[in-house]
This record gives structure tokens, C-alpha cells and sequence, in this order.
């Protein structure tokens, strides 16, 4: 069971899971033995809107953190992701081909984009910022977009 | 709206999301649908009459069965539709219908881009073969018919 900090803003709820690390575009980083779990933040997937398609480097890729690794399109907006995480992409969500609004429903569960062996995980995860500091980063962004 | 026709048998209900473009797509769709593609099946309802619990129009949706395009994942048309009484048949996302015609990229909201036009175009054609299916037996053309075509796509 996953705890998580939360906060309503105006008519929104935005909840963070506390057993993870962020960056500050909204990726969340599961670190599990040598791979990393890596999906988007509630937060993320609230503001930007319904996803229509998700396009991920497949299985295999190699990458470097600051490497694209996905593009989404929303029904707002395109966006490219760059991986904070250093290493080769194991996995790729399979429920994402067909039901990519599983992001929106639950993103810090199945809706999670890839899991990837972490090569340099010491290093990657000073660039990550600890639940709470996401929570209060995330706060002022959607404060500011109430505004 | 408008009943005037004793041949009208399916209501559509589009989103009423005004400035979102999604919204913007589902009353293109309508229009086509009623104005163009079926006149002489369908008739159009404003979600708005809905909400307000306009006496005429709730009378409407218990005597024929509807069709709900929602602009977003709050599905208002659909979930007013129900609330009124109404027996929804069919419940279109424009979202999921999207995501079948990715060449059509919806943008733009009081006047729609090609894409928006096209996916409108697309949709209206999908909401025309259901209104066929829905009124080619006489069985479905009442609210309990609902058993005969998909029951919806958004629950």
C-alpha cells in the first residue's frame, strides 16, 4: 500500500507517492533492486490532459540520462520526456499500446511507461528530488497555473 | 429541440464543453448527423435543457433512445442523459475516436482546423451506421431495445 502527500488546489486533488523519486518535469523513479520503474506524476498527467497516444523507445534502447526516451500526445499538448535514469529499457508497459488512458487513471501504478536496468543509479539519483520536495515544486506549479 | 417528425427515433446529445476543442468536435458531429446524414431519424438535444430539467425535453428522452458524444472523461452528455431519464444506446468519446483516425488532429475551437473538420466528418459517419442499426428494427427505436447494439463504451 502506497502512502501519498496530497493537496487540493481549487477543484483539483493532486496526490504524490512518497516511495519514489521525482524529477522536476514530474517523471517518478521506482528504484527496485538494478532496474528503475519509471512513470509520470499525477500532477503531470492532470495539467497536461488525456493522453491520446504514447510513443516509448522499445525494448533494448540504450540510454543516457537526458536521452528522449517518450512522446505523448495529449489532448493539449505533445510532449518529448527525456529518462533521468541511465541504462537500457527492459520493459515497456504493454497496457500502454492499447489503453494508454491507464496513465490518467492510475499513474503511479499500471499506468507506468518502462522499467530500465540502472547502469549509474548512484550518480542519476542525486539528480532526482526526494518526495517532498517534489510535493512542495508541484504545490507552486499548480498554484501558479490556478492563478 | 426540435420533434416536429413523427419519424424522429434517436436523440443526440453532444458534449456542451464550450471553448474545448473535443467539445468543439462532438457538436460538429451532431450537427452533421442531424442536419445532414439522418435528418428524418435523429433530433438534436442541448445538454443544456438537460441540466436546467426542462419538463418537454425530459419527456423526449424517456420515449426515445439517445446517443451521447462526450467531449471528455467527464461524459456529462452521458451522465445527464441518464439522470433524465434516458436510455443511452450508444456513448461516444471523441477522445477514443481520435485515436482511430490519428491523421485527423483536432485544434482550434470556435473554428475547428482540417483535422477537427475530418474527425467531425468521421465521427458524424460512426454516429450515422448506429442510428441505421438502431432504427432498421422497430424493437430498437424504444428506449428497452438497448439490448440489440452495444451498450457503450464509457459505462
Amino acid at each position: 500500500m502506497v502512502d501519498y502527500l496530497q493537496t487540493t488546489i481549487g477543484k483539483f486533488l493532486f496526490k504524490v507517492a512518497v516511495d519514489r523519486y521525482y524529477t522536476n518535469e514530474g517523471i517518478w523513479v521506482l528504484h527496485e533492486g538494478d532496474q528503475c520503474r519509471l512513470g509520470i506524476s499525477d500532477f503531470f498527467q492532470q495539467r497536461n490532459g488525456d493522453i491520446a497516444f504514447i510513443e516509448i523507445k522499445p525494448e533494448g534502447t540504450k540510454v543516457s540520462s537526458g536521452d528522449e526516451f517518450v512522446v505523448i500526445e495529449t489532448i493539449k499538448v505533445n510532449i518529448s520526456l527525456a529518462s533521468p535514469i541511465t541504462g537500457t529499457i527492459v520493459t515497456v508497459n504493454p497496457l500502454l499500446t492499447t489503453t494508454p488512458e491507464i496513465i490518467n487513471q492510475d499513474p503511479f501504478g499500471a499506468g507506468w511507461l518502462v522499467n530500465i536496468t540502472a547502469m549509474n543509479w548512484e550518480s542519476d539519483q542525486k539528480c532526482l528530488l526526494e518526495p517532498n520536495a517534489y510535493f512542495l515544486r508541484m504545490k507552486d506549479q499548480a498554484e501558479e497555473a490556478a492563478r | 429541440m426540435t420533434d416536429n417528425s413523427p419519424e424522429i427515433k434517436v436523440i443526440i446529445i453532444p458534449c456542451s464543453g464550450i471553448g474545448k476543442t473535443y467539445g468543439s468536435v462532438s457538436r460538429e458531429a451532431a450537427y452533421e448527423v442531424v442536419e445532414n446524414l439522418r435528418p428524418e431519424k435523429t433530433c438534436l438535444v442541448a445538454l443544456s435543457l438537460l441540466v436546467m430539467g426542462d419538463e418537454k425535453t425530459h419527456d423526449i428522452m424517456t420515449e426515445h433512445p439517445a446517443i451521447t458524444i462526450d467531449g471528455c472523461k467527464l461524459a456529462c452528455a452521458t451522465k445527464m442523459a441518464r439522470a433524465s431519464g434516458g436510455v443511452v444506446i450508444k456513448d461516444y468519446a471523441v477522445l477514443d475516436v481520435y485515436r482511430r483516425y490519428r491523421q485527423y488532429k483536432p485544434q482550434g475551437i470556435a473554428d475547428l482546423n482540417e483535422g477537427g473538420i475530418q474527425l467531425a466528418h468521421a465521427l458524424a459517419q460512426e454516429i450515422a451506421l448506429t442510428v441505421d442499426s438502431l432504427t432498421s428494427t422497430n424493437d430498437s427505436t424504444s428506449p428497452t431495445g438497448r439490448a440489440k447494439v452495444d451498450g457503450g463504451q464509457n459505462g
